[in-house]
């Protein structure tokens, strides 16, 4: 049983936090624009990269870089925004989605070439785990869980006490009747860049702490991403901040060893366990597990 | 000079234009009704004046300034306000807040507004903090013109309020629509429920293929024997 807490749930629900950060973001973003951002992964990545420059030039610790590593990813998203997006808003979305891809494939190259391609980590050395009576967790887990609670909250408390919040939330509601309202669109669309591009930053410092960094790093958790936010009904928030909770405590609860000794599913094929989230909800319940959030 | 005044407007969807050089007033404190057969282009004409539909020759003043093909949502810090007539209210957002959103570009106003539309529509008071898409049908039309009223308009443009209502949300409607009128404030309306609408209106204004047909007092419309047969349905 402690087994199962310590093995698997705890380190389920860090990559719970990490995905669920960047599927608020996605659902964010595909609320408020209706778009599928699949340059999100790299954005992730570049907010991990951002923190390991100021970790190397300033001699910081990681978390100290947390809001070095947003403030430089909201400028990298709203300059895509600004550069790409913008102008395709109108075409189909199919085009707008593509040209996602093209700007994700530009920011990873980017990483390419500044930082090499090969796994590099923070330097953080070892430390050993809090011991709380049978139960064993890791401290940087302990911070990672608290700091994607602190921001969830402090995105609750954007989107419903405050009046950009709300006007965000009205524009994923029905963009032209927010715009008879007069609400300032370009604005609205400007803020939830910079929300979903400092969320899905500080979700790659964590993945960054809580593994390696590679430029490849945040495409290869893009899908588990899509996958969370389209379980909790893509364009809904907390929908998606629950659906990547999920998520995360699935790919890591696959590998338990329910039966016997073996594990349920190969470590290998864990990330498999998002794909088949992604094709049975959207075969059994395309609308998301939480109407209405 | 009339507070709204379009004149020869000629606009549509892309290619196509719906209307064809249509003239329109509207004076402070009038009820003015816009009736017509399908595609006659009534609602085109409203969009046209909300700055959602582009026109393409003619002239759209508002208190004496030009605003044809002026940004939407620019409009209603002008004192001109649309209530369109599907999806006019957001659904996941709670009666409050979609009447706070209608002081979006003044949120000073927020609370003076919100005082004055519950005043004006009661019922909305004990459903304030229920989300708008969780409302009736006549709840959810009052919800729309209250926010349309949250920054006091001199211009409030309503299209089919009472379309899918009962009879008595109608006569509710209209009768609020008279209370709004009395204030001062401009109202211009498109509406299915002729009759009764014209009943109420200073001034009616039938169109036809996108043309202006007549244009006279809404009783004297009503009494006319061709308007009554061509468009009132007998």
């Amino acid at each position: 049983m402690l087994e199962l807490v310590n093995f698997y749930l705890l380190p389920g629900l860090v990559l719970g936090a990490i995905y669920a950060m960047s599927a608020t973001g996605l659902s964010l973003v595909y609320g408020v624009m209706r778009f599928a951002h699949f340059a999100h992964g790299d954005l992730m990545a570049f907010g991990a990269y951002a923190a390991l420059a100021a970790v190397d030039a300033l001699g910081i610790s990681p978390w100290a870089a947390i809001p070095i590593a947003a403030a430089a990813t909201v400028p990298v998203a709203l300059a895509a925004d600004a550069l790409f997006y913008a102008r395709l808003r109108r075409s189909l979305p199919a085009v707008l989605l593509i040209s996602s891809f093209g700007t994700g494939l530009m920011i990873r190259a980017g990483l390419y070439f500044v930082f090499g391609p090969t796994q590099t980590g923070y330097g953080m050395g070892f430390t050993p785990p809090l011991v709380l009576g049978a139960l064993r967790i890791q401290v940087r887990h302990l911070w990672i869980i608290a700091g994607a609670a602190v921001a969830a909250l402090a995105l609750h408390l954007l989107l419903t006490r405050s009046r950009a919040g709300r006007a965000m939330r009205a524009m994923a509601d029905d963009p032209d009747l927010a715009r008879i309202t007069g609400v300032d669109v370009a604005q609205v669309i400007r803020l939830t860049w910079a929300v979903a591009a400092v969320l899905v930053a500080i979700a790659g410092v964590f993945l960054g702490i809580d593994t390696q960094l590679t430029p490849g790093m945040g495409f290869n958790v893009l899908l588990a991403s899509f996958a969370a936010a389209i379980l909790g009904g893509i364009g809904r928030p907390w929908g998606g901040a629950l659906g990547g909770l999920l998520l995360g405590m699935a790919e890591e609860l696959s590998s338990f060893p329910l039966i016997g000794g073996a594990p349920l599913l190969e470590p290998a094929y864990k990330t498999g366990v998002a794909f088949a989230v992604l094709v049975l909800t959207l075969i059994l319940r395309p609308q998301g597990l939480f109407r209405g959030m | 000079m009339a507070l709204l005044e379009v004149r020869g407007v000629v606009g549509g969807y892309g290619e196509a234009d719906i209307l064809h050089g249509v003239d329109l007033d509207a004076d402070a404190g009038e009820i003015v009704v816009i009736v017509g057969a399908n595609g006659a282009g009534k609602s085109t004409l409203m969009k046209a004046v909300a700055g959602l539909v582009r026109i393409r020759a003619g002239s759209i003043a508002f208190a004496g300034e030009a605003i044809a093909n002026a940004p939407a949502e620019t409009m209603i810090l002008r004192g001109l306000a649309y209530v369109p007539q599907e999806r006019n209210v957001f659904p996941s957002l709670t009666v409050e807040e979609n009447l706070a959103m209608g002081a979006y570009a003044r949120p000073a106003q927020a609370a003076a507004g919100m005082a004055r539309v519950f005043a004006l529509f009661p019922d909305l008071v004990q459903r304030r903090r229920v989300a708008a898409g969780q409302l009736s049908g006549g709840q959810r039309q009052m919800v729309a013109i209250g926010r349309a009223l949250m920054l006091e308009p001199r211009l409030i443009m309503l299209d089919e309020p009472t379309a899918g209502l009962s009879p008595k949300f109608c006569a509710l409607i209209f009768e609020r629509v008279q209370a709004i009128a009395r204030e001062g404030v401009a109202v211009l309306m498109v509406e299915q429920n002729a009759r009764p609408a014209l009943a109420i209106a200073d001034r009616g204004v039938v169109l036809a293929m996108g043309r202006n047909r007549a244009t006279a007092p809404g009783p004297a419309l009503l009494a006319d024997p061709e308007i009554g047969r061509l468009f009132l349905g007998g």
